[in-house]
């Protein structure tokens, strides 16, 4: 066995006896102990392993179990409440939106019990969150109102605002045609340029920025309502229009003048009957493909 | 079949049982390798602190990695790789008869250079070296400790006794 293996089982603390013997002849033996004892004064302070565990334990418990594993806890908490509110908040405090669709309606009841009834294409946005205090809505298209009694309640479009406290009316807004007509109780009407109070069966009626007269409404309520369109005095382009809301079609009258008033109805169920409505009376043809009809005079 | 290894250590006992397993060793191994400047004993106790707060990430065959891991990097945030010195602290003569004034100087001159040996040694020799001389740990016990192979610990061991033998002769 030679020196450098003796010195490297040494080393491991794997001598065997005999080795042992071989190891301690090696001239540098006696070195080598001397080098092995003063090593000794390099040694590592003694662990009281005992009092350091307690230590660490006291650590733990003291500073890490109170503040350190509350506060992440409380933390998660809050957070999920502050998400929580959010999202209520977000939720309620959205605007409710109700729309219809070419010859569809719709009724619907409002915070306070007030009805609305939505005519074909038309859209409704209010905030449900604060009627209480602000009985407002949008309005785009056309609507019938039966307002509950109580604080200020106003239709906001396009043309102007119609405000009232509590009571029946019809508001109408398509394109350049601004409609309203009071059914019951006082209605303020309120453009940029005229403001108009409206007693029952009065109609407040602009055409293309124009204020026009017209007649006492005898109906108690507007006769969509009961599937029926009823002009009286009206653009024929208007009517047209309101036909083609109501039954999903498109109309083309190419060389008939659409500014020629026209005073009559159709009924919202039948197509043939409704447009024999409105073309007798001017004395037109009309012809049907799909969902196109054309207008020609006879 | 053989008991499953817990997959956390987040009871007391098993704490205190891992506790008492690995402190020590811990403890040595971060004295060795960084001396006494940086407290070992306190990052060690500090090393099993965090072990605790990660108990429930912290299976149990992974429990003495996260230690010394821990502990190295919490001394490396802090050890500016200054040369480690360790001092040698008076052992007790067995006699103390004959004290010769020219023995006693020699005594003196070895362990100045012994210590300056030491610190001439690198970081993975000074640390197998001392557990091995210092704490009577065989070379398969260094490996596990140090997580590198018994023959890697051998040389290391084996080349810091011829380089500290050489430094010593030279100085």
């Amino acid at each position: 066995m030679n020196r450098e293996s003796l010195i490297q089982k040494w080393l491991d603390h794997d001598l065997n006896p005999q080795e042992l013997e071989a190891f301690k002849q090696l001239e540098d033996y006696d070195d080598l102990m001397k080098l092995n004892l003063e090593l000794q004064g390099f040694k590592a302070n003694a662990l009281d392993t005992d009092a350091s565990l307690d230590s660490v334990w006291n650590t733990i418990k003291t500073t890490h179990n109170k503040s350190f594993k509350l506060l992440p806890t409380l933390s998660k908490i809050a957070a999920i409440l502050i998400v929580c509110f959010g999202i209520y908040y977000f939720t309620t405090s959205l605007d409710t939106t109700a729309n219809t669709l070419a010859s569809e309606y719709k009724s619907l009841e409002l915070p306070d019990a007030s009805k609305v009834d939505l005519n074909a294409v038309s859209t409704l946005v209010f905030n449900a969150s604060n009627w209480d205090e602000d009985r407002s809505l949008s309005l785009e298209g056309e609507a019938f109102f039966n307002v509950a009694k109580g604080k200020k309640f106003t239709v906001e479009t396009q043309f102007g605002n119609v405000t009232v406290l509590g009571t029946q009316f019809n508001v109408k807004q398509r394109n350049q045609y601004f409609e309203v007509t009071c059914y019951e109780g006082k209605v303020r009407v309120s453009t940029t340029e005229i403001e108009k109070i409206l007693l029952p069966g009065d109609t407040f009626l602009i055409i293309d920025g124009n204020y026009i007269a017209t007649e006492k409404e005898e109906l108690t309520s507007p006769s969509w309502l009961n599937r029926k369109s009823t002009f009286k005095s009206i653009p024929y382009r208007e009517v047209i229009a309101e036909f083609e809301r109501q039954y999903n079609v498109s109309v083309e009258f190419n060389n008939i003048d659409g500014s020629q008033n026209f005073t009559g109805s159709f009924m919202h169920n039948d197509i043939e009957i409704a447009l024999k409505s409105i073309t007798l009376p001017l004395q037109l043809k009309y012809s049907k493909t799909d969902n196109i009809i054309r207008l020609k005079r006879e | 079949m053989s008991k499953p290894l817990k997959d956390h250590i987040c009871e007391e006992q098993l704490f205190s049982s891992i506790f008492r397993k690995y402190s020590k060793d811990l403890y040595d191994f971060l004295y060795y390798k960084f001396g006494s400047q940086l407290n070992p004993q306190d990052k060690m106790q500090e090393a099993f602190v965090k072990l605790w707060e990660n108990c429930a990430k912290v299976p149990q065959h992974k429990a003495k990695s996260f230690l010394f891991t821990t502990a190295n990097n919490m001394m490396l945030n802090e050890f500016a790789h200054q040369k480690v010195v360790l001092r040698h602290r008076q052992i007790k003569p067995k006699h103390s008869t004959n004290i010769d004034p020219e023995f006693l100087l020699q005594e003196k001159q070895y362990k100045e250079k012994l210590e300056l040996a030491i610190a001439n040694l690198t970081e993975a020799q000074r640390v197998a070296f001392l557990m091995n001389r210092v704490e009577g740990k065989r070379f398969k016990e260094i490996a596990e400790i140090l997580g590198i192979s018994t023959k890697a610990v051998e040389k290391r061991i084996y080349g810091a006794l011829k380089k500290l033998r050489q430094d010593i002769d030279e100085l």
